[in-house]
């Protein structure tokens, strides 16, 4: 029977009894329903805000809803002007909540009239009302003065706005994407590395390792359960990235950069790369421990080189996404798969540079594996306590 | 045919093989007995590749023994283990599979073997939920669906209650008549000397003992004989150095006598005695057999023997 046929066998076996297993399934739907939800809740919850009601009590200075409205589109934000008929509609309307403040200036502008709320003064109404009030009223005493209607427009011109690097839509899009894939890289490390990790060490435990290991060799038995988790994470991936996707398109909420495809490919890429490296250190020292908690334990360099790179990912990354710190962490396998798919994202790597890491990092893979495989073979057949690298590596090597 | 030759291993400091040889032929159980640490299960790991000896090696058939070769062994490790979380049908598939089968006939064998072990309902229930002895013979089917050319089982009768000895008894001496090589190791020699043709017996890392029982018994030094003398108890014995005295009830005395003891003059003596109405000279049983092979030549034999 042929090596790959082993190896197939082992990873079909993982990822049919961990894909069929309550608890995987639970979490997928559970992160699932999570990526999707943190999409759509602030569309519904911010998307489509109702205007403010604004009631003016008739006779109204001429100009003052346009003046109000006006104000409200420069700062974003949608207002609508409901004529009074006079004070007392205005109170009604306070009392059952169809406006937000009853606003009644003389016609005349002789005097700076009221703004009513039904229970606590709003600012942003206070602050947009009186703006425009005190604009109408300063026009009127200057006018009468006998400033020209154009010196007047000229005065009441605004400041031009402008930025050094403006933001567009498909840049905030190509922002979230940057830190999600990392999070998923990180998700990907954490929850499936540690797969492996567990996996190993219940095998190990429960003695069934020797009965494998009696027709499969060592090595083979690590890849394929690398592999066949890896299918499962692949899997779990390509869910995550549908369900943003699609939550995305649907809520209308961001421009998704043209680059897109190519960014999940990457992603896609990177996701298995730093799974991969990260597992198979994990799974290699997972055999070394005999229990559980040794088994954590043993993990936590690998768990702290992982948080290291990602939090160097996203804050110095994305910070500076071609600057030395980018440059130099882009070709450190650890870092890699978080930095490398942000970068993209930015669009502040070159294809050169991508190959050049993915080669470094298959390279690290190929390594660790060498080594890993090796402790691993040594150590996963002895079941007395925890075991030193050095005593696994000698004992893997006969 | 399983050839094991000159075998060692260390441990560090402990030596776990020192230069062990034997072989297992076709259709015969082989009872691989010795005290414990004295490297049956570092043998059984060496003919499956998850011990690798510092000399010597394993040949099946005359070839040195691989991966190949391995698939058409079936294992029984001495600490058991299966996936406890795994359902028992599609864990026995997949051993079978692992040993080459097709995904069809390792279900055929599957099915066939749950049913032959009687557990034939429980195929899709995960293996923790069987009873102890029920997972016992999962592992032995295990080791049984792909339809091994040879048998090594590590303690096989461990654990077992009288029904499932008679399950495992009945299996194993079906699969020898079916051609199938098996070694099996026990401490329970009595068991061994029913079931097994042949013994191996190791002791520190080597073989001290080995070959058909009936063989090794008429090759012992020594005879049991049993003789009662109506009315003179057992003092028509006394003073004679070559005879030791196992046990002694009324008038009835156990001997263990050299072979070459001369009956005639005992016999003799004994009717000089009185009346004998029970003399029977008989070979050691296999556990004296086994105290005499590994008792280091230095220490009291007979005294072990008791």
């Amino acid at each position: 029977m042929s090596r790959w046929r082993s190896i197939w066998l082992v990873a079909r076996r993982e990822v049919l009894e961990r894909g069929r297993s309550r608890g995987f399934i639970l979490s997928m739907v559970f992160t699932t329903l999570i990526v999707a939800g943190s999409f759509i809740l602030p569309s519904v919850l911010f998307g489509d805000e109702a205007a403010t009601r604004i009631g003016v009590v008739q006779p109204e200075p001429a100009g003052l809803g346009l003046a109000i409205t006006t104000t409200a589109a420069q700062l974003d934000q949608e207002v609508e002007i409901v004529p009074l008929a006079d004070a007392a509609a205005g109170e009604a309307g306070l009392a059952d909540g169809s406006i937000a403040a009853a606003v009644n200036v003389p016609a005349d502008l002789s005097g700076p009239g009221s703004i009513r709320f039904d229970e606590e003064p709003d600012s942003f109404v206070t602050q947009l009302v009186t703006a425009a009030v005190v604009a109408l009223r300063t026009q009127a005493v200057l006018l009468e003065a006998g400033v020209s209607q154009g010196d007047l427009l000229a005065a009441q011109q605004a400041p031009a706005v402008d930025a050094v690097d403006p933001q567009t839509d498909a840049d905030g899009g190509r922002f979230l994407f940057a830190n999600i894939g990392a999070v998923l890289v990180l998700v990907g490390v954490f929850s499936f590395g540690f797969t492996v990790l567990t996996g190993v060490v219940e095998e190990k435990q429960s003695r069934v390792v020797e009965v494998v290991l009696s027709t499969v060799r060592a090595k083979d038995l690590l890849i394929g359960k690398v592999l066949g988790i890896g299918i499962l994470g692949l899997g779990q991936l390509a869910l995550f990235m549908a369900a943003a996707l699609g939550a995305a398109a649907v809520t209308d909420q961001f421009v998704l950069p043209e680059t897109t495809p190519t960014a999940i490919v990457l992603l896609a890429v990177w996701f298995m790369l730093g799974y991969i490296l990260y597992s198979t250190a994990l799974g290699s020292l997972g055999a070394l421990a005999s229990r559980m908690e040794e088994a954590s334990n043993a993990s936590t360099p690998v768990t702290v080189v992982a948080m290291v790179s990602y939090f160097v990912a996203i804050l110095a990354v994305t910070n500076d996404p071609a600057g030395p710190v980018a440059q130099v962490a882009t070709y450190f396998p650890p870092s890699a798969p978080f930095v490398v798919p942000l970068r993209a994202a930015f669009d502040a790597i070159g294809p050169v540079e991508i190959l050049l890491s993915i080669a470094v990092t298959l390279a690290a893979i190929w390594g660790l594996f060498s080594i890993g495989a090796r402790v691993y073979a040594g150590a996963v057949l002895q079941s007395a306590g925890r075991m030193k690298i050095r005593d696994a590596w000698r004992s893997g090597g006969e | 045919m399983l050839e094991v030759n000159d075998l060692a291993k260390r441990y560090g400091q402990v030596v776990a093989l020192d230069g062990a040889t034997f072989t297992a032929r076709a259709g015969r159980i082989v009872g691989f007995l010795g005290p414990n640490g004295a490297g049956k299960t570092t043998t059984m790991r060496c003919i499956f590749g998850l011990a690798r000896p510092d000399r010597g090696d394993v040949r099946w058939n005359g070839q040195p023994v691989d991966r190949e070769a391995r698939l058409r062994f079936g294992y029984m490790p001495e600490q058991r283990g299966l996936y406890p979380r795994m359902r028992v049908g599609e864990q026995l598939s997949y051993f079978a599979q692992q040993h080459g089968l097709s995904g069809t006939d390792a279900n055929a064998a599957t099915a066939r073997w749950l049913d032959r072990m009687g557990l034939g309902d429980r195929s899709k229930s995960k293996l923790e939920e069987l009873s102890h002895g029920n997972q016992q013979r999962v592992q032995l089917a295990a080791a049984l669906a792909h339809d091994p050319e040879l048998l090594v089982l590590d303690e096989p009768f461990s654990g077992l209650d009288p029904i499932g000895i008679a399950t495992m008894t009945e299996v194993v001496t079906e699969r020898a008549r079916a051609g199938v090589g098996v070694v099996l190791s026990s401490h329970q020699l009595d068991l061994v000397e029913d079931v097994c043709e042949d013994v191996v017996i190791i002791a520190r890392g080597r073989i001290v003992a080995a070959g058909a029982i009936d063989e090794l018994k008429e090759r012992s030094g020594r005879r049991h004989l049993e003789v009662e003398v109506v009315g003179s108890g057992s003092a028509w014995l006394d003073g004679d150095a070559t005879l030791t005295v196992l046990q002694r009830t009324g008038d009835r005395v156990k001997l263990l006598v050299p072979n070459d003891v001369d009956l005639d003059a005992l016999l003799a003596r004994a009717r000089a005695a009185g009346e004998v109405r029970t003399f029977a000279y008989q070979p050691p049983r296999l556990s004296e057999i086994f105290m005499e092979a590994v008792t280091p030549a230095d220490s009291p034999v007979v005294e072990a023997a008791r």
